[in-house]
């Protein structure tokens, strides 16, 4: 069979070879490919690739007087070909100065670079659909709990009863389904493990529609539980724990000590973050008892829903509300006051960094504008050093649009440069920074390069071409002639010293906007590091137990394994104290509704709701929690109550709550808890929010199967990490522990996100003050030159060293203070936006505006001094003499 | 220009064309006057680069060109042979006589070893 050539290239060719010659090159390249071809088709097609590429460049000549040549070229002809020769020729003048063409590759590849990366974050995160069919169907649904006992929280988790009968009456769904998380405790396996397990209800799988990798999703009779105990693994899982082993379905898995087998394994793609980042590794049956289902006071399961085809999540939300207030009048001891809302599966997972990502863009896009000024005043210096060559192409008969273009196309050809190195800048920095990411932000895992960021880095490389080359471009089209062929006309350093003023004027004001923004995301990061939590942080080991209830059924056997445990924790030398509570600060938690002995309950719209948490003896002191009345837990207590300050405020006002009873009606209506103490406030969700009225409980026997044990140490705490979890494994071999950590990194990662947008905002602003400074330096060594005569004059007249200082420095800080006064008006528009982003600052600080400015201020002046050191040190005999 | 030689003195690189069309007389195209270049001196030249010299060294009334037949190695494409005239012969002569006398003498030294 015969091998064709290259047929892009034969293409392109023929498009590119006059007619007089595409015939006869055409043939030999064809000629020569297929006698190459007979040894190695791969080489043949490389060299009939360059070879093709060598004519397109440069193709034999067009001859309008031969006979055989074409009468008329084609039209675009001429345009295509000027455009050519200008590319062409751009690239040998940027050859000739290759210090100057590195620099300005640099600069934009830094600014093209970074906003690459931050593109391609802003597109994967928020641009592209999420990875499921038709995603714009896919919705959460919440409750709505009532404001004036749950202020400032948006949704709440969803009753099962209340589902139920959404899932009966809703009409603008096409399925609803009903999931929870579930700890189990995987054994069989070398040591047991916790992995919390998505439980999904009936039809989850076929709202997602995803299809299983290997084996099916579950039938519906396994909802239930008689038939409950089959799982289906992610594909991380499936390679972690089988070895991607391909018969993997049929066999079991021991979860709680319960055998399951396994029905399925998930594709790759099948991403879980939108439904909660804890389930990512197995999914069960939720298998629901006719009791649970029937749960409507206890909101504790997670909605997830497909609208049918050409509803909107807003009109989704108003049937929901309808329905929800038609529940409310059928079951007002449980419903009222509680709605019920519709949000975008999207908008759920990506609505809390839309806003820092789009500041950080902008804060990029900033950077970017501050190199295009720096690049446009070398390219302006160097337009003004070629002043002569274009003068005597003006001579010559090129009009000052042909001038125009062909200084226009070598900022283009910089900025595509610029943009090549950028992408391949911002592909090594997303590599570098992936699992940096990973923590920050929700489908970190999906945040990769793609067409429309290519076109992004395209479209950036061409605009910052223009920005940069536009307006040394227009200024070197006024060349006055004469002026410019006169051997030693006028000195350099005198042309365009508006356009550079004006440069470092864009540039000052730009960088102040970012160091702004950057000084108040910083004192709003330390502002919440200083917050008082209303605990001790420092030396705080902190580790999660969870009982399997399969093997833990009894309380007194819970309670007994963990009062051992922690008796044999506060012996290890270096333990102070040490204690156990449900859920850690930060980390949310319960909120019940709470009633006093002697008063009715109300209508839960009515009943006022505190944290309540469960707590050990030990907790507080080994938390550093203050008592502020009262007495703390003591073993043997039955049915007691911490309250804290807040909680005893909203409960009893000024009366002393020592001694009172309360309920807990979500637990018991019957179970009266005796208030012992009153202790300090603590932040039990964000740092940047009031502590939340709390309460604590404790009793002899419990259940509470799942605790995360507190140990304050005399000792770095993670020393401790190793002989307390042996201590563990002692009581049960087959006892998983978790999140073994120190309460400091707790809290530290409550403020990721913040950290996150405050290190790039900063880097951001330490490349601008780079770039700025650099720009300012280049701008006055460049007017310093050009004044030397004047100076050299002055000098000889009797200036001394401090006046002629005095004069350059001048000549720099001008421009650069009315930057600053720009950049503090722009500042002001900045700051509506960041106003949302900062806590415990005002985004318009004084203090931060002062001292951005200052800093720009004593940058500038040192950036000026270097030269004006040098003009006052010049001889001033050389300075006259030099014409 | 006031003085213009009359037969103006030929590229290193014309040189190579000239007389890579002198060995191939008659059957001297594109493709293979690039192989003969090749072979012998070493340089891979490009396609572009032998037509562009072939048609300037034509235009300088060196060289004549006709058009053969359709051949399918070429996909049915025609080649375009060339041939010195007398103006090109002259100027290889020239050339040639140039360098020997500018060698004469010198042999040993620029013999490669």
């Amino acid at each position: 069979m015969r091998r064709r050539p290259p047929r892009v290239a034969v293409w392109l060719l023929t498009r590119r070879l006059g007619a007089e010659w595409r015939e006869f090159v055409v043939g030999d390249l064809e000629e020569e490919f297929f006698a190459r071809s007979s040894d190695s088709p791969r080489a043949a097609r490389a060299w009939f690739w360059w070879q093709a590429v060598r004519c397109l460049v440069s193709p034999p000549p067009v001859n309008r007087d031969l006979p055989s040549a074409q009468s008329s070229p084609s039209p675009g002809d001429s345009i295509v070909q000027t455009l050519i020769a200008d590319i062409r020729y751009a690239f040998r003048v940027l050859l000739r100065a290759p210090s100057f063409a590195l620099a300005v590759v640099a600069v934009l590849a830094l600014g093209i670079g970074a906003n690459t990366a931050i593109f391609s974050m802003v597109n994967s995160v928020l641009l592209r659909p999420l990875p499921f069919e038709e995603p714009d169907r896919l919705v959460r649904i919440f409750h709505v709990p009532p404001q004036d006992a749950f202020p400032g929280m948006p949704t709440f988790a969803v009753s099962p009863a209340n589902f139920y009968d959404w899932k009966r009456d809703a009409r603008r769904f096409e399925r609803m389904a009903i999931y929870r998380f579930r700890q189990f405790t995987l054994t069989g396996a070398g040591t047991a493990e916790s992995i919390v397990a998505g439980a999904v209800g009936a039809d989850f799988f076929e709202i997602v529609r995803v299809r299983p990798a290997l084996g099916r999703v579950f039938l519906p009779e396994e909802d239930s539980q008689a038939r409950r105990q089959v799982v289906i693994l992610s594909d991380r899982f499936w390679k972690s724990h089988f070895g991607a082993a391909p018969d993997v379905v049929g066999r079991s898995l021991r979860l709680d000590g319960e055998p399951y087998t396994i029905v399925g394994v998930m594709p790759a793609s099948f991403s879980v973050a939108a439904w909660g980042a804890t389930a990512r590794d197995l999914w069960v049956p939720l298998a629901y008892t006719d009791d649970e289902r029937a749960v409507r006071e206890n909101h504790n399961a997670q909605v997830v829903a497909r609208l049918n085809a050409g509803v909107d999540a807003a009109q989704a939300d108003a049937e929901m509300r309808v329905i929800s207030t038609r529940l409310e009048k059928e079951f007002p001891k449980e419903n009222a006051g509680w709605g019920a809302t519709v949000v975008p599966l999207h908008e759920l997972l990506v609505g809390d960094v839309r806003m820092s990502l789009l500041v950080l863009l902008a804060a990029v896009a900033l950077v970017l504008l501050i190199a295009c000024a720096n690049v446009g005043n070398l390219i302006l210096a160097r337009s003004l050093a070629r002043r002569k060559e274009l003068a005597i192409r003006s001579a010559l008969g090129a009009g000052r649009a042909r001038v125009f273009q062909q200084l226009l196309i070598e900022a283009l050809v910089l900025g595509l440069i610029g943009g090549a190195v950028g992408l391949l800048l911002a592909q090594v920095s997303l590599d570098a920074g992936a699992t940096l990411l990973a923590d920050q932000v929700p489908r970190a895992d999906e945040i990769s390069i793609d067409g429309r960021v290519l076109l992004f880095v395209f479209a950036a490389s061409i605009l910052t071409g223009i920005l940069a080359g536009a307006l040394p471009a227009l200024r070197a089209g006024r060349v006055d002639l004469t002026d410019a062929l006169k051997e030693g006309g006028r000195q350099e350093g005198t042309v365009g010293i508006r356009t550079r003023r004006l440069l470092i004027v864009c540039e000052v004001a730009l960088s102040l906007v970012l160091l702004m923004g950057a000084g108040v995301m910083l004192r709003s990061l330390l502002a919440l590091r200083g917050v008082d939590a209303g605990f001790d942080p420092r030396n705080v080991l902190t580790m999660r137990v969870t009982l399997p209830e399969t093997r833990y059924k009894e309380a007194a056997h819970v309670s007994g394994f963990f009062d051992t445990a922690l008796e044999r924790v506060r012996a290890l030398p270096g333990v102070q104290a040490a204690g156990a509570i449900d859920d850690l600060p930060f980390r949310g938690g319960s909120v019940q509704p709470i009633v006093k002995e002697g008063h009715a309950e109300l209508l839960p719209r009515d009943q006022p709701t505190v944290e309540v948490r469960k707590i050990t003896p030990g907790y507080l002191r080994a938390m550093g929690i203050p008592l502020l009345r009262g007495r703390d837990f003591v073993a043997g207590d039955v049915e007691s109550m911490l309250v804290s300050r807040s909680a005893a405020t909203l409960l009893w006002g000024d009366d002393d709550p020592i001694g009172r009873r309360v309920t807990l009606p979500l637990q018991s209506r019957t179970v009266l808890k005796q208030v012992v103490g009153i202790v300090g406030d603590v932040k039990q969700g964000e740092l940047s929010e009031a502590a939340a009225p709390t309460v604590y409980e404790y009793s002899r026997e419990y259940s509470w199967n799942s605790l995360a044990l507190v140990l304050r140490t005399s000792v770095p705490p993670t020393s401790l990490a190793r002989p307390a979890a042996d201590i563990i494994h002692k009581l049960d071999p087959d006892q998983p522990i978790e999140e073994l950590r120190t309460m400091d990194s707790v809290r530290d990662e409550t403020l990721t996100s913040q950290r996150f947008s405050a290190v790039l905002l900063g880097l951001f602003a330490a490349v601008a003050l780079t770039l700025a400074s650099v720009g300012i330096y280049s701008v006055l060594s460049y007017i310093a030159r050009g004044r030397s005569r004047e100076i050299g004059i002055r000098t000889a007249l009797g200036a001394r060293t401090p006046d002629v200082l005095r004069l350059v420095v001048l000549e720099g800080m001008t421009p650069t203070l009315a930057g600053i006064a720009a950049g503090g008006v722009a500042a002001f528009g900045a700051a509506r936006v960041l106003e949302r982003l900062v806590f415990g600052v005002s985004a318009l600080d004084p203090m931060t505006l002062a001292g951005a400015a200052g800093t720009l201020a004593a940058v500038a002046l040192l950036a000026s001094l270097l030269p004006a050191y040098r003009a006052a040190r010049q001889d001033p005999l050389k300075a006259l003499r030099a014409e | 220009m006031w003085l213009k030689p009359k037969s103006p003195a030929l590229g290193d690189f014309e040189q190579l064309v000239l007389l890579g069309v002198l060995r191939l007389d008659p059957d001297a195209y594109g493709a293979a006057i690039r192989q003969e270049i090749h072979a012998r001196s070493g340089r891979d030249v490009s396609i572009n680069a032998v037509y562009t010299t072939l048609d300037r060294l034509e235009r300088k009334g060196l060289l004549r060109s006709w058009v053969g037949d359709p051949t399918p190695e070429r996909g049915g494409r025609r080649r375009k042979f060339y041939a010195l005239r007398p103006a090109g012969v002259a100027a290889l002569q020239q050339a040639y006589q140039a360098f020997a006398s500018m060698v004469d003498g010198l042999e040993r030294r620029l013999e490669a070893k």
